[in-house]
């Protein structure tokens, strides 16, 4: 089919002529370059994804044999009690993300500015982020422990052990607990993303700010926010999505018991334990249409946020350009 | 422009070309190990079915093709044999210790020539059976949970199951069709470990039979000592679904019980009235977490933790299988003191024990006949000669071997093992699980710590529960057509 299109294209040259030729090398290195990365990202994502879609309509084991259900796994998605359930435990997590983004925003905002030991703070504050999942999750497992870390700095403020909660024990607080170490782990790394962007807004418009009577505050406000506004919904559609699909924290701190047990983790039980991978992978495409869904909405509601000094900023140049060609215009005719 | 259309339908040709090769590859490759499509099961059955006719003509001409489990006899037959076989486990901590090594090398004083390669496992029951979907594993696992029907596509028959009866215990754990594809590294008995000397503090002087005595055995030890009566080991997980063993032999004395009556059982989980059955069974963790006999804060258990205080005296009891006692003797300086008794359930008199075999080697199928005689070999002289399943303290798998002291608590009961399925109906229990996603014995660690979740929170009465078991169980039988009886 290519080579058609070619020779109706090349109808001067032959195809032989046409690969010796500059144009035709120029493609030769284009493709040699890239199959590569596109074959490795086509094997290891997108044919183990379609894979898992294929799963999705077989009633299955990882071994044994299969039979088609069709829709059947998707409807018990919807049926069961267990997996939107666990979805509910997201918002706990979409409220941590929020708290961490106003967090590491705050945080960036002040590092930004001239601040002593500034360096020394990013770094502590970065730090949580390298280390593994796995090791945070016993980590903050003995911290939360009846007696153990937390109690102890609490008891030294002042707390009474017998007046605070089992920070794990207790179900109207254990998934609090547990969005606790996502935000601990996340928001240095949030931090200094939101630290690169306000690094690239320019200088010269605080101190055009601060001559025009601009506080902080309103420096903030008017200069830095619109300034970085695309790392911002970034980091907040990053931090939805992966509040949609946490998973580290549960499962290795209380591996999802005690009404801990999130979307993934609940996912990982079935797939695992009771072996039924065919509604796992079905869970996992409904939670891909979710987290898609939520991408979206999220778009759209940062496009109708910052619609206003979209405007602005067009308006502005417009008139910029309209005025550069009058006076183009006026020395020109002089 | 023109180059440019151009150059993305070649980039577009290139991408669909790799793709189709993808694809092809994709379709030819899974006919070898995967066994869904009916011809790679008949090529299977033709492998078999020769090693079955086997067993007949040459059992007084063993060298022709791979001997069977009887036909081997250990330090005499082979002892030349040259090959190298590999073994999957998921004994870490005995890797580590270099108690394998030991054994491996006690084996070649015996075989010189057959070197055996020992991969210890960390997370054993998920990733052997990835290892085993690949089918290029090695030539000895320890068989993770498959379905018994698939058995034969994956390990050879070690003997029928009439012969290895007469060598072994626990004989037909992976018996299909008259055959036997495993033999257990070593068997558990399973009752209760606990702590003497805190059962002697809280002068508790005849050991519990029954649940209430168990629980007033609890309530004193709370009573008179420091130590936690029932250590539930709540945040491990998997020791929760420790529980599930009793629910057998234990709770009603019924060898057939588990492996036949369960899964044809309209309300398994209804109270019997007499204290025992699966409902009284998960009645006494239920009644102890509520009356706070429990650990303090059961979530942040610690599986570590937990042998080295029982070991000195700060845990009165825990619910395990007696594979624990050694880890727990080890775990300090008052090994003494532990002891392990028949659970406290009695069905008309009797205390019952339920006796079973752990992992149990197995052999692939698709080895090569020198290979899999090496592996028979090595199987046998571990089950006869190692010691190994006696220096762990399990029950002996072989038949008439030495029991380990422990067992000295379990002389007034019974011992029994399970009785494998009824033939066509091997899968029936897996499936059940499966679908009711109750897991019993196979994992389902979360509906025993939803138990503790609802005694200590008051969210769930312990009837809803069973409630809600017996209607999971019962659409599962509906789900999958399972004949029920009353």
């Amino acid at each position: 089919m290519a080579s058609e299109m070619m020779t109706g294209k090349t109808q001067k040259r032959s195809l032989g002529e046409w690969a010796a030729s500059r144009d035709g090398q120029k493609v030769f290195v284009m493709i040699a370059f890239m199959i590569i990365p596109l074959l490795l990202l086509f094997v290891f994502t997108y044919l183990p994804f379609a894979e898992m879609f294929g799963f999705s309509f077989y009633n299955m084991k990882y071994i044994g044999a299969r039979k088609f259900v069709g829709l059947k796994n998707y409807v018990k998605v919807f049926q069961r009690d267990d997996c939107f359930g666990a979805l509910k435990l997201s918002l706990y997590y979409m409220a941590g993300s929020v708290v961490q983004l106003a967090l590491s925003l705050y945080l960036a905002t002040i590092l930004s500015f001239k601040v002593k030991g500034g360096n020394l703070f990013k770094g502590f504050m970065f730090f949580p982020f390298l280390i593994n999942g796995i090791a945070i999750g016993f980590i903050f497992k003995f911290f939360y422990t009846r007696g153990f870390v937390f109690d102890t700095v609490l008891q030294w403020c002042g707390f009474e052990l017998e007046n605070l909660p089992y920070w794990l024990k207790d179900q109207s607080i254990n998934n609090i607990s547990l969005v606790g170490t996502s935000v601990w782990r996340y928001f240095g790394q949030n931090m200094v993303l939101f630290i690169g962007a306000i690094m690239s807004v320019d200088a010269e418009l605080y101190e055009a700010a601060m001559l025009d009577g601009a506080n902080r505050f309103q420096q903030f406000r008017y200069i830095i926010l619109p300034g970085i506004k695309t790392i911002i919904t970034l980091n907040v559609i990053l931090s939805i999505t992966g509040s949609l699909s946490a998973f580290e924290p549960p499962y290795v701190i209380t591996s999802g018991a005690n009404g801990t047990g999130t979307y993934f983790v609940i996912m990982h039980e079935i797939a695992h334990t009771q072996q039924k991978v065919g509604l796992a992978s079905a869970m996992a495409i409904v939670l891909l249409m979710i987290i898609f869904a939520a991408t979206i909405l999220q778009k759209l509601f940062f496009k109708y946020v910052f619609k206003g000094a979209d405007d602005e900023d067009l308006n502005a140049s417009v008139k910029r350009d309209k005025k550069l060609a009058k006076y183009a215009a006026r020395k020109a005719g002089r | 422009m023109k180059l440019k259309k151009v150059l993305a339908v070649t980039l577009a040709a290139a991408m669909t070309l790799s793709l189709a090769a993808c694809g092809g590859a994709e379709e030819t490759a899974p006919a070898a190990p995967a066994v869904e499509e009916t011809p790679a099961d008949s090529t299977e059955t033709d492998t078999t079915e020769p090693a079955a006719e086997e067993e007949a003509p040459a059992a007084d001409e063993a060298a022709a093709g791979v001997p069977s489990y009887s036909q081997v006899n250990v330090g005499e037959d082979y002892t030349n044999l040259t090959a190298t076989i590999k073994w999957l486990h998921h004994k870490t901590d005995r890797a580590e210790d270099g108690t394998i090594d030991q054994m491996i090398a006690d084996f070649n004083a015996v075989y010189p020539n057959i070197t055996v390669e020992a991969e210890a496992i960390t997370d054993y029951a998920e990733d052997a059976l990835l290892r085993l979907s690949t089918g290029d594993w090695g030539d000895i696992m320890f068989i993770p949970a498959v379905d018994k029907s698939e058995l034969q596509n994956y390990f050879m028959p070690i003997d029928t199951l009439e012969n290895l009866s007469n060598e072994i215990n626990f004989a037909n754990i992976w018996e299909f069709g008259g055959q036997s594809y495993g033999v257990p590294y070593m068997a558990n008995a399973q009752g209760v470990l606990y702590n003497k000397a805190v059962f002697e503090k809280a002068g508790i002087t005849t050991l519990p039979k029954t649940p209430d005595e168990f629980i007033a055995a609890l309530q004193a030890i709370k009573d008179n000592t420091d130590a936690i009566p029932l250590y539930t080991n709540y945040a491990a997980g998997w020791t929760m679904g420790a529980w599930d063993a009793y629910i057998g032999v234990v709770s009603n004395g019924d060898a057939t019980y588990m492996n036949q009556k369960f899964v044809h059982t309209a309300e398994p989980f209804k109270d019997p009235g007499d204290g025992t059955g699966i409902y009284n069974l998960y009645k006494i963790l239920f009644d102890a977490v509520e009356k706070g006999l429990i650990e303090d804060d059961y979530t942040t258990t610690d599986w570590e933790g937990c042998k080295g205080m029982i070991n000195r005296g700060e845990i009165g009891t825990m619910v395990l299988g007696s594979w624990a006692y050694a880890q727990m003797v080890e775990a300090g300086d008052h090994g003494e003191d532990i002891g392990y008794m028949p659970f406290p359930m009695s069905v008309g008199g009797t205390q019952y024990a339920l006796a079973g075999g752990d992992y149990s080697y197995g052999i692939n199928v698709n080895s090569s006949d020198e290979n899999k005689t090496a592996a028979m070999v090595f199987i046998k002289w571990m089950t006869e000669e190692s010691g190994w399943c006696f220096n762990e303290g399990g029950y002996t798998v072989q038949k008439g071997g030495q029991n380990p002291d422990m067992y000295a608590a379990f002389d007034g009961a019974t011992i029994m093992s399970d009785e494998p399925a009824l033939a066509g109906e091997e899968t029936f229990l897996n499936d059940m699980n499966a679908e009711s996603e109750l897991s019993f014995n196979a994992g389902g660690n979360t509906k025993v710590q939803s138990i503790v979740e609802a005694a200590a929170t008051g969210s769930q009465s312990y009837d809803d529960i069973m409630q809600n078991w017996t209607m999971v169980w019962n659409a599962a039988q509906e789900e999958l057509g399972i004949e029920v009886n009353n």
